[in-house]
């Protein structure tokens, strides 16, 4: 393949992408399986299969968009979008079993007022659990991870498209680097986050870094392959 | 309990070895089976080498497990799968650029090794998880991931080709099944067994087992790409591992449970 100006460009827009999806993933209130049996604030499932569903959505609806058009930008926004449907659709559905089959005050443990309605916390939080259902700032917090995700979906698959031109093995190559950036960010949280008011939204730095040296590794080798016989 | 049920421990670089070269192996000689006989029936041997795979990745993710990721079993599968196919489509291109199309696994292997030997290290020194095993772990587990997507891409190809594998495996969307049904044998034997009485042979054997039903899918898929002999025998072949390792798996269940007590629905006999 040549190697010009449009490979850098390409590369960064893979690196930008794998950052997006990286910090993307602090914004999701994950809350793994204490929030599925409502003892912790969250949706209650882990933060791979979160930001994979949100992710794949982004990438889908950037896809179609792809097929219509090949500006940049309305690719992006159409992943965005998407993205964030998934990640509401996914709170609203869980919202409504948190309050009407299970029961729950929605609440956050992590701060004393909601940041966003100004509500007071405490007086709801059951006592051993940490916090319940998913509170405004949490949902808030979720669509903007959604989006950022959504973004960094749509940046990695739009160059590899135009690299390779093959839409079907772009897509699994844009799965696959976003599995790693999305894996190492939830190590990073250990798991669990309430969104960008938990005091471990702070360490994502580290998995800024993280992400960084492992999608420069994954976009390098990205931009090399080339359609032969491919398509 | 009426007789000793077959048990085994096997070292992790013993295992890493049976798993690198059994695959590398089972992948090539599937390759010249299929080549030297002209057809594809000999497709399922790519699926069992497949497994070699598998069985190394299964024993890299419990030994990283048992120090416990906060994060649950299922994301460390997908990252080995997600490492595996940017490795695998990365390896079979260069190789196919280069004109060395046979050394495609070869290339792939090692990039995915390299890959997950630094995911290692970014895991330990910068995010601290202070895993002193993280870095081999990982390292297994991308060459488990790539291994197993090779051996199942070859299994639905029937071909080492990069233009072959790519129009029977990812023009048509049975990579996604790759993805999941791999990554459920190197992730659920674990997720399933874990605790404080997990035994290594249980945990494998169960690898092996759920390895059987993702043979049975690329069956399914093969009998669109490869045609209905090729697809049949590897159906039956995914159908017989699976029966046998179950067998085995429910014995050493019953071996390491605390008490079998029937509830009347089931026969003795089954017991």
């Amino acid at each position: 393949m040549s190697f010009d100006i449009n490979t850098i460009i390409y590369i960064l827009e893979i690196i930008v992408g794998g950052l997006l999806v990286g910090v993307g993933v602090h914004f999701v209130p994950v809350g793994g399986a204490p929030a599925a049996m409502a003892q912790a604030t969250g949706i209650g499932t882990g933060t791979v299969q979160l930001a994979a569903g949100s992710g794949l959505t982004g990438l889908l609806s950037a896809g179609l968009m792809m097929s219509v058009t090949d500006n940049i930008w309305p690719i992006i926004a159409t992943g965005a979008v998407g993205a964030m449907i998934m990640m509401d659709a996914t709170m609203l559905t869980g919202s409504w079993i948190y309050a009407y089959a299970v029961g729950a005050p929605f609440a956050s443990a992590k701060v004393n007022y909601d940041p966003i309605t100004k509500f007071s916390q405490p007086p709801y939080v059951a006592p051993g659990t940490v916090g319940q259902g998913i509170p405004t700032v949490c949902f808030v917090s979720g669509t903007i991870g959604a989006a950022m995700g959504g973004i960094g979906g749509a940046l990695i698959y739009y160059p590899l498209v135009q690299i390779n031109g093959n839409p079907a093995m772009s897509a699994v190559f844009a799965i696959g680097i976003f599995m790693v950036d999305a894996v190492l960010a939830s190590w990073n949280i250990q798991g669990t986050i309430e969104g960008f008011h938990d005091p471990k939204f702070k360490k994502w730095p580290k998995a800024f870094k993280s992400c960084l040296v492992a999608t420069v590794i994954l976009a390098v080798v990205a931009v090399l392959i080339t359609p032969i016989g491919g398509v | 309990m009426a007789k000793a049920v077959k048990g085994f421990k096997v070292e992790p670089k013993q295992l890493r070895i049976y798993g690198l070269v059994g695959s590398v192996v089972g992948i090539y000689l599937a390759y010249i089976l299929n080549s030297a006989t002209g057809t594809n029936v000999f497709s399922f041997v790519g699926a069992l080498a497949a497994l070699f795979g598998v069985v190394m990745g299964a024993n890299a993710v419990r030994r990283v497990c048992a120090y416990g990721i906060g994060t649950g079993v299922p994301s460390i599968g997908m990252l080995s799968l997600g490492m595996g196919t940017v490795a695998v489509l990365f390896g079979l291109n260069i190789a196919e650029q280069l004109g060395v199309g046979l050394l495609g696994v070869i290339i792939a292997l090692v990039y995915s090794l390299v890959f997950g030997y630094v995911v290692g290290l970014i895991a330990n020194r910068v995010m601290g998880f202070n895993i002193p095993i993280m870095e081999e772990g990982l390292f297994d587990l991308s060459g488990a991931g790539t291994l197993a997507i090779l051996g199942w891409s070859f299994a639905i190809s029937g071909s080492l080709g990069y233009a072959d594998i790519v129009k029977d495996v990812f023009n048509t969307g049975f990579l996604a099944i790759i993805f999941i049904c791999g990554g459920l044998a190197i992730l659920h034997p674990f997720n399933a067994n874990l605790g404080p009485d997990e035994k290594q042979d249980r945990t494998l054997v169960n690898g092996v087992m759920v390895g059987g039903l993702a043979t049975i899918a690329t069956g399914i898929c093969a009998l669109m790409t490869l045609g209905l002999a090729a697809g049949m025998v590897q159906i039956v072949v995914g159908f017989a591992v699976w029966y046998y390792f179950y067998v085995w798996y429910f014995r050493l269940a019953k071996r390491d449970a605390a008490a079998v007590v029937g509830t009347g629905l089931l026969p003795p006999s089954a017991l």
